[in-house]
């Protein structure tokens, strides 16, 4: 049985079309969704996820139609993109507020909430409000809400987003040890790097349109022609430029007010040298890394072609 | 990986209003339109003070408009009516009532409600309920403060009065009720709601209660002074107010429309929500 099903699904916001008659069939597993800015992922996130309703087409989730089906909800967790909390509130009581919302005794609310915290490492801020949370912390926060009730399936959208290296390399194992338990996962990105990271089943997606679903190897050998451009904000962007211009992989360099923005030819190189550097702290705090999509648009221009 | 799931039931519609109710109370007693609404609700508590004072240092024992007395009692129907009922609740009712599903796609958390195994109407009937109790604990202490600061002005019975005083908070928590389902329904219908709902309750309601007729039977306002005819000050030198308010519905009538508005109201803002998507900005 497929996990998600489209049948020529589309779906328009007035004049603008989010996503172009889409048929696909999502298997078991992890997935992960791949595409520029604006290609339609987070369209095709909340249609998933009973966001918003087709215009056209008709979409199965676990078997089931979604929208307006609350019931399924029981079986779906999803971390949405967008940065948004009720701030005010610690991250113990926001998630066990969500949880409860699931069913069950505020107890059972209480201890899902703190096992969820602690597998995205989230324990020692659970009673700080989230208003006062980094970047990174709100991520693994929202991350903490989507699987704390224990879904079949998990949505996640661009979870690695502003992420700091070492959050980020725990992420990507929390996800592939999700995966490897027999529960699946969706997870969007517009860089490579990270959903190859996660898994080697992707779905392309550019313009509202699938362009290819499978295997991400040959994804990879078209992107490994770009170079890749990484944007890193940091107490110290002039120790880690220092770093960087020593190693052979690094193309180019120039500065931002707090950060550092490099072009690398071999990003897997590049990535193991940041976490390498973060870990260390030798070069002060790494406080966001993000990825412009520069590069996969350039490999997307080309596919189309 | 982790240990037994927290629930493997659905919670019941009555349930989830409840743990909705729970989540939204604080965030919207904190919220600043609660404080900004706070200070609206301190302004009779102002006025109040003022007519306290010239009372006590005045040269009458009691208080004169146009020469004639007025009781403290009277003033305070007249604060009910005017300020209160024709104004801070309905002006309550619209900000609050409008914003119960659209400050939560303002800032982009409904997402978080709407992906969970709930109903869609019990998150908007848990956010009205909250709207409830938050307005309810605003407005109650302004009144309290109004009627023990007003009623003893030339010299009424505190305990004589108290009956009336209950009979007033009765309506106005039945005109929170009604105009926050009105405006809950115009909050999920309507694309700016607001201004719809200021129209209503500044052009609309005040208009057409000037005017004798049917149409006065189409305002909230019209019901709920069915429900309290002795809120109204029955000084002669307020005759010409009475005059506008002299038709009045029978506290049955007036209860039953009142209940039945509520209940459809809220009963069409959940079915909107429930069929409505919701498009975040990005």
């Amino acid at each position: 049985m497929s996990l998600i099903a489209a049948a020529q699904v589309s779906k328009w916001y007035g004049q603008v079309i989010g996503l172009n008659d889409v048929t696909l069939s999502v298997p078991p597993g992890i997935t992960g969704l791949l595409g520029p800015n604006g290609a339609g992922k987070s369209t095709f996130m909340k249609l998933v996820t009973g966001q918003l309703k087709p215009s056209k087409g008709r979409i199965t989730v676990l078997g089931e139609p979604i929208w307006q089906n609350p019931d399924l909800y029981f079986r779906i967790g999803f971390c949405p993109e967008q940065d948004a909390f009720y701030e005010r509130m610690t991250g113990l009581e926001w998630v066990t507020a969500l949880v409860r919302l699931n069913g069950g005794s505020e107890t059972a609310a209480i201890e899902a909430a703190k096992r969820a915290l602690d597998l995205v490492d989230l324990s020692s801020a659970a009673h700080k409000k989230i208003g006062a949370y980094s970047k990174g912390m709100r991520q693994r926060v929202k991350m903490a809400q989507a699987l704390a009730h224990e879904p079949e399936l998990l949505i996640l959208d661009e979870p690695l987003s502003g992420m700091d290296p070492i959050a980020r390399r725990k992420t990507i194992t929390l996800i592939r040890e999700w995966g490897r338990s027999g529960r699946s996962v969706i997870v969007s990105s517009h860089i490579l790097h990270e959903i190859e990271a996660m898994t080697a089943n992707i779905l392309l997606i550019n313009q509202g349109r699938i362009l290819a679903e499978g295997d991400v190897h040959q994804i990879r050998d078209l992107i490994d022609k770009h170079p890749h451009t990484v944007h890193i904000r940091a107490e110290q962007p002039r120790a880690l430029a220092r770093e960087f211009l020593a190693s052979d992989h690094v193309l180019s360099l120039r500065f931002e007010a707090d950060a550092v923005i490099v072009q690398t030819g071999k990003p897997d190189l590049f990535y193991a040298q940041l976490t390498a550097l973060a870990a260390s702290n030798d070069l002060g705090i790494i406080h966001e890394v993000t990825s412009p999509d520069d590069n996969l648009q350039a490999v997307f221009q080309y596919l189309v072609k | 990986m982790m240990a037994a799931s927290p629930a493997n039931r659905r919670p019941s519609f009555v349930s989830s209003v409840l743990r909705i109710f729970d989540l939204s109370l604080s965030e919207m007693l904190w919220s600043r339109r609660s404080v900004f609404l706070a200070l609206l609700v301190g302004g009779p508590i102002l006025l109040a003070v003022v007519s306290r004072v010239v009372w006590m240092f005045g040269p009458n024992e009691s208080l004169r408009i146009n020469g004639g007395a007025v009781s403290g009692a009277s003033i305070f129907g007249l604060m009910i009516w005017l300020l209160y009922v024709r104004f801070i609740v309905p002006i309550l009712g619209v900000f609050y009532g409008t914003s119960l599903i659209a400050d939560e796609v303002e800032d982009r958390t409904i997402t978080y409600l709407f992906t969970r195994p709930i109903q869609r109407g019990a998150v908007l009937v848990g956010k009205y309920l909250a709207y409830l109790a938050c307005t309810v604990l605003l407005i109650l202490p302004s009144v309290m403060v109004v009627f023990f600061l007003m009623v003893p002005v030339g010299g009424g019975s505190i305990a004589q009065m108290f009956p009336s005083l209950l009979a007033d908070l009765g309506m106005l928590a039945a005109g929170l009720a009604a105009y926050g389902a009105v405006f809950a329904w115009v909050g999920a219908r309507v694309k700016r709601p607001l201004v719809a709902g200021l129209v209503f309750v500044l052009g609309w309601e005040p208009a057409v209660l000037l005017f004798p007729g049917y149409l006065k039977r189409a305002t909230v306002a019209y019901y709920l002074q069915g429900l309290v005819p002795h809120a109204m000050p029955q000084d002669s030198t307020m005759s010409l107010l009475l005059q506008t308010f002299a038709d009045m519905p029978g506290i049955l009538p007036s209860l039953v429309v009142l209940v039945v508005l509520t209940a459809g109201a809220l009963w069409f803002a959940a079915r909107t929500v429930a069929s409505r998507e919701y498009v975040l900005e990005q």
